[in-house]
């Protein structure tokens, strides 16, 4: 699976590391990276270190830094994961993980779910993610079935209805929060992309869709290869390509709406990774893959710290801090680089 | 009044939706001067802004004495509902079973309710000196 050299993959676990780290330590309460790492080490099982910090950073840590560090970091994973699939099996660089309705088919749901568990509301904390996540894979499976033109599923027609069937959906969430005049501020908040639950609940809940997700991703890079010849080229090459086609979009939309369930809608992450990976190392899929996965993940742990620093002890929700911070990056590096087609 | 030994700390929740960082009232609202006239000192008062939001880790951090329930009445929310809140085990309110519920329409609206949500206050927050 490891293809070319590798220090890309050194460099970038460092960084994840890195991320992880600061990510635990920074808060309301700063807590020094040391005692993190030799609180993160306890936890592994015959270690013998002393718990000689102070009790309250069990609970800081243990219950909630920890875990939402892990969610965070395993929605950037997510993201720019499947944003590469979608860039790779649409060959178009616009693409990102909510080109085809995954973002606004699981808004749809969760506005749904807030709005009919109101006002009863103390049981339903899984209902919002319950119903984005049904919302989603909903979305996505009425999007591809519109998309079919006789056996196949050309990839202009799928775009195409990705991007009506959004705007209908979109507008319908709209629509149903104009209606509610309650609850708005958690729909928004959701919206924007801000953690609304916390623990590990969440955590164990996403993990088994996002750990298959990632896994048939991290497999596809040599099928992605091949399918950057246009598929004809790829299917006279021997390739499948409207299984592949199907079982890509299917592993990354999966991947996306699961992350997207719990953590909510971050923009920018799925869109940009790929390509600062692709900038700096070249667009061989069997590369960019993984490292994308990687760099996602640390890219997306460290918006989020900054989330929580800026308005301390108040915090922004991630997705305002990943567009803000990510377009002027974006733009100044497709600037910086703009005499090389690297695409 | 009988006089009170000390100042309990307390944490007033207006809405919990964001269980992370619920909501509570600020300095000069009126249950900020309330809780203070009930002989108690409300862990809103060092915030910025009216209605604020406060984060966990401040709330663990701070570590108040009393919680009290103000989205008990209108959002049904229960002490036993703040114990299973991830880290809020943590807080001394929560482990000495001093999360109650309030009912906040004594104190969300000005006029002569309020001296009944006073009375509702300093009853709840010093039951051992309340006649």
């Amino acid at each position: 699976m490891i293809a070319g050299s590798i220090r890309p993959y050194l460099y970038l676990t460092a960084l994840l590391i890195i991320a992880l780290l600061l990510s635990v330590a920074v808060g309301v309460v700063f807590i020094p990276p040391g005692i993190v790492a030799r609180m993160l080490a306890a936890l592994v099982p015959g270690s013998t270190i002393p718990a000689d910090w102070p009790q309250s950073f069990d609970a800081i840590v243990y219950q909630i830094r920890l875990p939402h560090a892990i969610l965070i970091a395993l929605t950037g994973a997510a993201l720019a994961g499947s944003g590469t699939v979608y860039q790779g099996v649409f060959r178009n660089p616009l693409a990102d993980p909510y080109l085809i309705g995954v973002a606004s088919g699981a808004g749809l749901g969760a506005v749904i779910g807030l709005s009919t568990t109101w006002p009863t509301r103390g049981n339903s904390l899984y209902t919002v993610p319950i119903a984005a996540f049904i919302g989603a894979m909903l979305t996505i499976a009425i999007v591809y079935n519109l998309a079919r033109v006789g056996r196949t599923v050309p990839t202009t027609t799928l775009i195409l209805a990705g991007v009506a069937v959004s705007a209908f959906a979109t507008s319908l969430s709209s629509f149903l929060m104009l209606r509610s005049n309650e609850e708005l501020r958690r729909a928004f908040s959701w919206l924007l992309g801000g953690a609304i639950m916390g623990g590990w609940a969440p955590v164990i809940a996403m993990l088994p869709y996002v750990a298959v997700g990632l896994a048939s991703i991290l497999l596809s890079g040599h099928t992605l290869n091949v399918l950057q010849f246009g598929e004809e080229q790829a299917q006279q090459l021997g390739l499948p390509v409207e299984r592949v086609k199907l079982l890509l979009v299917l592993a990354a939309s999966l991947t996306t709406a699961a992350a997207v369930a719990f953590a909510g809608i971050i923009g920018f992450i799925g869109l940009i990774v790929p390509h600062l990976v692709r900038f700096s190392l070249g667009p061989d899929y069997r590369r960019l893959v993984p490292l994308s996965i990687l760099a996602g993940s640390s890219a997306l742990l460290l918006a989020d710290t900054l989330a929580r620093m800026v308005l301390s002890p108040q915090s922004v929700p991630v997705g305002i801090v990943t567009a803000l911070a990510g377009a002027p990056f974006f733009l100044w590096l497709l600037r910086r680089s703009k005499d090389q087609a690297y695409w | 009044m009988a006089s009170i030994s000390a100042r309990p700390l307390v944490f007033y929740e207006l809405d919990s939706t964001d269980v992370n960082a619920p909501y509570t009232s600020g300095p000069g609202t009126f249950i900020d001067l309330l809780i203070s006239m009930a002989g108690a000192e409300n862990l809103g008062h060092t915030l910025q802004g009216e209605w604020v939001q406060v984060s966990v880790e401040e709330l663990i951090r701070r570590n108040p004495d009393y919680i009290l329930l103000g989205d008990y009445v209108w959002g049904g929310i229960k002490p036993e509902d703040v114990a299973e809140r991830p880290g809020w085990d943590a807080i001394s309110a929560v482990k000495e079973g001093k999360v109650l519920p309030f009912d906040d329409n004594l104190v969300s609206r000005p006029g002569p309710r309020l001296v009944d949500g006073l009375e509702a206050l300093a009853k709840a927050l010093h039951p051992d000196v309340f006649q």
